[in-house]
């Protein structure tokens, strides 16, 4: 990638990332938020979490090249489900989907 | 505000997310280098862009052949998801100064949000701290994409394994709601919703679209059964005034 095609990449992605980040705190902060609209912030980490799930995990076509690739990361991602559950720890979560990911690549060649 | 308890604290809710950042950080930095990017360069984007899936996004696009302004609205687009996280801190960060609102919400990510806001609903967290979680990250993934991209193809971690530490951080912060039947509504929709967008071709503002059908499903959930949606709304309502200086 020349340097011209990363400027304007990177100043693109910026612009509309802080604007994403940024704006939306300032035209809500300081006011009394209406009831309906609190709940759908608390409705938001729920929703968001499992869309970036669902993002990480699903395609579709997913089986197409066979069930034991697409199967591995499922395995793996209940595997991290239950550590999550048991453990509430980010950290043990991620060792453990991490580990289990490489076994079953591993001895799935 | 940053005392020295309050950077402590911080940093050990830091920690895991580092950590994280290191395992996903050091792959990121190695597909920038294949593409032909210096460390300045995966310095600038991990600084001022700060996004996993973004920087993942731009040398996969730019190998696959698309052109620059495809890429940028890709990243964009994906990145939209960063309207949702901003908008519900704004009751902690009621009563924080400009700047310090202003700083915070410019370094949120999916993993600190997550964090952080685990950390509001349990009372006793505050602005600053939520941005040394957030600053603290930050420097973990800038330090860890700029090794990778040093090394470069030195080292051959398979990128689809290291990747999946993400993964796994958001099946963690997913596991951790609280599920009620509001929740599990907005949980299930989403997914279903992530699919179908990719299944319709809209992969790139897929998680966007996903996440927003899935809280107002379960906004509609919670109208229509009003008494067993409660618990949903607390999280919410707990969390404001939570700011002790």
């Amino acid at each position: 990638m020349s340097w011209n095609e990363f400027w304007f990449v990177l100043v693109g992605c910026v612009l509309a990332m802080w604007a994403c980040r940024v704006i939306p705190l300032f035209l809500l902060k300081g006011r009394e938020l209406p009831d309906r609209l609190a709940q759908a912030l608390g409705f938001i980490p729920p929703a968001a979490f499992a869309a970036l799930v669902a993002n990480d995990l699903l395609n579709p076509g997913m089986f197409d090249a066979g069930v034991w690739p697409a199967a591995i990361p499922l395995v793996a991602a209940v595997a991290s489900a239950l550590v999550a559950a048991k453990t509430r720890s980010l950290l043990w979560t991620a060792v453990t989907g991490v580990a289990v990911y490489a076994a079953l690549a591993f001895f799935a060649v | 505000m940053f005392s020295r308890e309050h950077i402590l604290s911080a940093f050990s809710a830091a920690v895991p997310i580092m950590l994280g950042y290191v395992a996903i950080g050091l792959p990121c930095g190695i597909l920038g280098n294949t593409i032909g990017l210096n460390p300045l360069q995966v310095a600038l984007l991990s600084i001022l862009l700060y996004s996993g899936a973004g920087q993942f996004m731009i040398p996969n696009m730019f190998l696959a052949g698309s052109g620059v302004a495809a890429i940028t609205a890709s990243v964009s687009l994906v990145n939209t998801r960063q309207m949702l996280y901003a908008a519900s801190f704004a009751p902690q960060c009621a009563d924080s100064p400009r700047w310090l609102s202003a700083l915070f919400a410019a370094s949120v990510t999916d993993e600190s949000y997550g964090v952080n806001t685990a950390r509001f609903a349990e009372g006793n967290w505050s602005v600053d701290r939520a941005l040394m979680v957030n600053l603290f990250s930050q420097s973990s993934w800038t330090i860890s994409n700029i090794v990778g991209c040093a090394v470069g193809a030195a080292v051959d971690i398979p990128v689809s394994i290291a990747a999946f530490a993400m993964t796994a951080i958001f099946i963690c912060l997913l596991v951790t709601q609280k599920f009620t039947s509001a929740n599990i509504v907005a949980m299930v929709v989403a997914m279903a919703g992530v699919y179908l967008c990719k299944a319709l071709g809209l992969t790139g503002p897929a998680i966007l679209i996903g996440a927003i059908a899935g809280v107002v499903c379960a906004l509609a959930f919670s109208a229509i059964f009003p008494r067993r949606a409660t618990p949903a709304t607390t999280a919410a309502a707990q969390t404001s005034g939570g700011d002790d200086r």
